[in-house]
């Protein structure tokens, strides 16, 4: 007797309910499958540029380009006696057929990271990585690389470097954790006309390419 | 393979005194008052010599046994049985899940014996007992011109004896032996015409000498040993939706995002990125495929929850969301409160949903960065 009861039970527990995966099952009324997610996370850096939005003074467009360029700038018609009033500002020559003229602009540096581990030394830097083809031309950024108010004059101003090497830091470490990721650091930006004369000279429309490198670490 | 020999077995001969095993039996061994009885024990228990039968049924190669009963009777069953088509049938029987149902079938032999020299003979088959629930169970046949090796074979059986369903049909055949099929479909059944039980059936098949217009042999097959069991089936996977991430089986399902970053930078295949507060989030369409048959709800329950989280949960977790825009809710991490897609999912209707992987865009001690996998458990409930 004892012997029959253990086995109906066990067949009843064989047609009770089948269950053939997670997926299925029969005689019952729910199933659970199951879905497994992965991915692999990694570091992301982002540095965009826009038009700057410092207050009294007037801003050239900084357009997205589409790559490359990545963004654009343009000054107008520039001169080095600082006769054209170009797209935005201007400085004139301190000493007129002597020192240049400054057409210049604020601009907009947006730095986003993610996943980085340390941030502290981090930093953006600029150069002239393709110069105008014509020598009385140049791109120009504050004397003080990184400073972020309005500059006074034309003196303010100074070359960007063209050397890939030694980049120009216009955005310190500081600057950087200041500003975090996904802040705002405004730059000063522009094209020095030398008054130079004769046959090297250009006029005419002229470009040149500015890249900025932002490194977390 | 079983070979049933029904008319051997199972047609009553005339008897008399003067038959030979009785004859013996009497002069032999029993007094006269016992001689009287033995005989008619003798008579009873005799069958018909195999000349007389010219029809008989014969389990296929590979088919499912028939169990012979008297008067050229058979029973047999198909078994447990669910209209998904889930498990495995009972030996023999094969499964075919349609899209509308199942269907159980089996090939088996029939023999055509006995006809005179140029006789032919169609053989036709009607269900002569319908199940109780013809609703959820319908018989179907496959005749002999075919191999009945697949569900596109096979079509309803008549109810009609007067109109029943070919299995050899005319000019006919000699004596020879013949495959056909009989199977029993059952269709998606929810709401009021589900059903969950045991039912059983009776079909009749009858062979017709075409030559002398004559019926020269029946087989009856009971559908009832043990009774045909229909059981509910639910069943829920999940699978890629058009323009989605590639959902792949697994132990269940798998879905891989790739490379992501806190910044939604170059999004694989699949995936659209949305901003999200501290991060952004990945999203994906996938689909949800409900099925369940012989339930009195015609809607179930779909929910999710994330039965093991990311081991980074500070940087990543899962969302859910009826859009590619969102917006994204985080999907629960609890069993017992688990985040509801839909409390109206219909049988055989996907539910397009949409997974999103929230990245946060995080930086220093608590980066992180690396592969890292998390899992949920999807539960479909039918009241």
């Amino acid at each position: 007797m004892k012997r029959s009861l253990i086995f109906f039970v066990a067949g009843f527990l064989v047609l009770s309910t089948g269950a053939f995966a997670n997926t299925q099952g029969t005689n019952t009324n729910t199933v659970s499958p199951t879905l497994a997610i992965s991915a692999t996370i990694q570091k992301a850096v982002q540095l965009t540029l826009s038009t700057g939005t410092t207050a009294g003074i007037s801003h050239c467009a900084v357009a997205a380009g589409g790559g490359p360029p990545d963004y654009t700038m343009s000054f107008g018609n520039v001169d080095a006696l600082a006769i054209n009033n170009g797209s935005c500002n201007k400085f004139a020559p301190t000493t007129p057929g002597t020192t240049n003229a400054i057409y210049w602009s604020d601009y907009s540096l947006n730095p986003v990271y993610t996943s980085q581990a340390t941030t502290a030394a981090s930093t953006i830097t600029a150069y002239v990585s393709a110069n105008f083809a014509v020598p009385n031309i140049s791109i120009v950024r504050t004397t003080t690389a990184d400073q972020s108010t309005v500059p006074a004059n034309a003196a303010a101003f100074t070359n960007m470097s063209t050397s890939a090497a030694a980049p120009d830091t216009i955005a310190t470490a500081a600057d950087m954790t200041a500003a975090g990721s996904g802040g705002t650091l405004n730059r000063f930006i522009g094209v020095g006309i030398a008054p130079t004369n004769g046959a090297a000279i250009g006029t005419g429309a002229q470009t040149a390419t500015v890249t900025f490198t932002m490194t977390i670490q | 393979m079983v070979r049933v020999r029904h008319h051997e077995r199972t047609q009553p001969q005339p008897c008399s005194s003067h038959t030979k095993h009785g004859t013996a039996f009497v002069a032999g061994r029993v007094d006269s008052r016992t001689a009287l009885i033995v005989p008619i024990l003798i008579c009873l228990l005799t069958v018909q010599p195999a000349a007389a039968q010219k029809l008989r049924l014969r389990q296929s190669p590979g088919g499912p046994a028939f169990a012979q009963l008297p008067a050229a009777n058979y029973s047999m069953s198909f078994g447990t049985m669910n209209a998904l088509g889930l498990g495995t049938p009972l030996a023999g029987v094969s499964v075919a899940a349609l899209s509308n149902g199942a269907l159980y079938f089996f090939t088996y032999q029939l023999t055509i014996s006995g006809l005179a020299a140029g006789h032919k003979a169609s053989v036709t088959v009607y269900v002569s007992t319908n199940f109780s629930h013809p609703a959820a169970l319908v018989m179907e046949n496959c005749p002999d011109t075919t191999a009945c090796t697949t569900s596109s074979e096979y079509s309803v059986m008549s109810t009609s004896a007067t109109a029943p369903s070919i299995i050899v049909a005319p000019p006919g055949v000699g004596n020879s032996t013949v495959t056909a099929g009989i199977g029993v479909f059952l269709p998606d059944n929810d709401g009021a015409s589900a059903y969950t039980g045991t039912d059983t059936s009776t079909v009749t098949i009858t062979a017709t000498d075409l030559n002398t217009g004559t019926v020269i042999g029946t087989a009856v097959i009971f559908f009832n040993s043990p009774a045909e069991t229909v059981q509910d089936a639910v069943q829920l996977t999940l699978s890629t939706a058009t323009g989605g991430v590639t959902v792949s089986p697994a132990a269940d399902f798998a879905m891989n995002f790739g490379n992501v970053n806190g910044l939604g930078i170059g999004p694989a295949a699949g995936l659209t990125t949305v901003a999200a507060s501290g991060g952004v989030v990945y999203g994906t369409p996938y689909l949800l495929n409900p099925a369940f048959t012989d339930f009195t709800s015609t809607t179930g329950t779909l929910s999710v929850y994330a039965s093991k989280t990311f081991a980074h949960a500070a940087v990543l977790h899962l969302d859910d969301s009826a859009s590619s825009a969102g917006p994204y809710a985080a999907i629960s991490v609890t069993a017992g409160a688990p985040t509801q897609i839909t409390a109206a999912a219909h049988d055989r209707t996907s539910v397009t949903r949409y997974l999103g992987l929230f990245v946060s865009n995080v930086n220093g001690a608590t980066a992180f960065t690396g592969t890292d996998n998390a899992t949920l458990t999807f539960t479909m409930t039918v009241p």
